[in-house]
């Protein structure tokens, strides 16, 4: 089960000493459990009835069966195969077949640290060289009380970094998006520019901002993300535009969840006024947004970036491959080298 | 155990229930309003009066009445 990762494995399944959105927090409810795959394995979400949630690995210590078949004891998780009691940081507390079994009082199951933030959990998912959590700095708009954010959740088949790189690729707004209701104005011709920040880059038109997606910045700090505005029409009331916070959870090689929470700065009966129309009218619209974006990513060839020819608007791209290529090769030599020491 | 259901593509993930006709109405016609007569308070009174579409009471909007209102639909 321990072989070390390469870093096209890496590469493809997601980037690790990290946190990663993993589902929205109400998947899983007060007493109940959740299968969930990240980074291409198995895990179990369990939630203790007092909301307490814990992530454990979703492989039972004894020969292995899946725990998410299991039965929710209430602060343990009992394996339907043999009835091994795992606790939730992973400690077997009982083996009701063979008791005093050298298993129990172990902590034989691997768990995740947790957190909770704007109705998403987040996971950290370190190496074996780095378990302890990475420090976390959570995006202001999810923290800054005056602002409010509204959840989107959808699942994508197709890589996580296709999804993350449709994100730093503002331009598509004018075409893929040019009959929607926030981004059908601007100018279809620009020029960008990367600008880079102390954690992470702007890639933004140098001619216009304001008027269509124009601008993005990839913030990583301790969790990936990226922030950008668009405008609203006149009809959304006052507040002025929207913005978005995007967290991508990669599950495996293969499929993507994908977490935006649209937010505006926006106190009292504005505040009202837009999450009322957001509920009865404008969730819709934006969701059509969001189902143009999945289609044309779903519809992106396997080796669609090996067959490619880039040019001056995707250097926000480029750049965005260049990181997270370069860090999945140092975590593959990382472990590589820990593994001979 | 939750069953994980793939994918999820849930257009309405806001709501805690369909709306109502009323809500609905309200809705669109706060659009307009937004759109023709601007984005202050006191417009979207004046704005909602003109058009016929009238508080939970019956009777014409005031600012209380639209912010109470507003705030129970939207919160
Ligand atoms: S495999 Fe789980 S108890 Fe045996
Ligand atoms: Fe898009």
């Amino acid at each position: 089960m321990t072989t070390t990762p390469t870093a096209d494995h890496i590469y493809a399944t997601g980037l690790r000493n990290q946190w990663h959105p993993v589902v929205p927090s109400h998947f899983v409810a007060p007493g109940a459990m959740r299968k969930v795959t990240v980074l291409g394995e198995q895990w179990l979400l369990f939630r203790r009835s007092d909301s307490t949630l814990s992530m454990l690995a979703d492989r039972c210590p004894h020969r292995g069966a899946p725990l998410s078949l299991g039965k929710h004891l209430g602060d343990r998780v009992a394996c339907w195969y043999h009835g091994v009691e795992v606790e939730t940081d992973g400690t077997v507390s009982s083996v009701p077949g063979l008791p005093g079994c050298n298993l129990e009082g172990k902590k034989l199951v691997r768990s995740l640290p947790v957190r909770e933030v704007a109705g998403a959990v987040l996971a950290y998912f370190g190496d074996e060289q780095h378990p302890e959590p990475a420090e976390l700095t959570l995006p202001e708009p999810l923290t800054d009380p005056g602002i409010d954010a509204i959840l989107c959740y959808a699942e994508w088949e197709g890589g996580w970094r296709y999804a993350v790189e449709n994100l730093l690729d503002p331009m598509h707004g004018s075409f893929l998006h040019h009959e929607s209701h926030t981004m059908f104005d601007g100018d279809t011709t620009a020029k960008f520019r990367i600008r880079e920040t102390d954690r992470g880059y702007f890639f933004e038109k140098t001619d216009q901002r304001g008027v269509n997606f124009d601008w993005v910045e990839l913030c990583r700090t301790g969790v990936d993300w990226v922030d950008l505005s668009i405008p609203y029409p006149a009809s959304a009331g006052p507040g002025g535009p929207f913005g978005i916070v995007g967290m991508v959870c990669p599950v495996d090689e293969n499929r993507t969840g994908v977490f935006f929470w649209r937010y505006r700065d926006v106190q009292g009966w504005e505040r009202d006024s837009w999450r009322f129309l957001y509920k009865t009218l404008i969730e819709k619209r934006h969701w059509e947004v969001l189902e143009q974006d999945r289609v044309m990513l779903e519809a992106m060839p396997a080796d669609a970036d090996q067959h490619e020819n880039l040019y001056q608007h995707d250097l926000g791209v480029v750049r965005l491959r260049r990181l997270y290529r370069a860090e999945a090769e140092a975590q593959a030599q990382g472990q590589a080298v820990s593994r001979n020491l | 155990m939750t069953t994980t259901d793939w994918p999820y593509l849930d257009v309405h993930q806001s709501r805690t229930h369909e709306p109502t006709p009323y809500e609905f109405k309200l809705a669109a016609t706060l659009e307009e309003v937004f759109t023709k007569d601007g984005h202050e308070l006191a417009d979207v009174v004046r704005g909602l009066n003109a058009r016929q579409v009238h508080a939970p009471d019956g009777g014409p909007w005031t600012e209380e009445s639209f912010r109470a209102e507003i705030h129970r639909l939207g919160a």
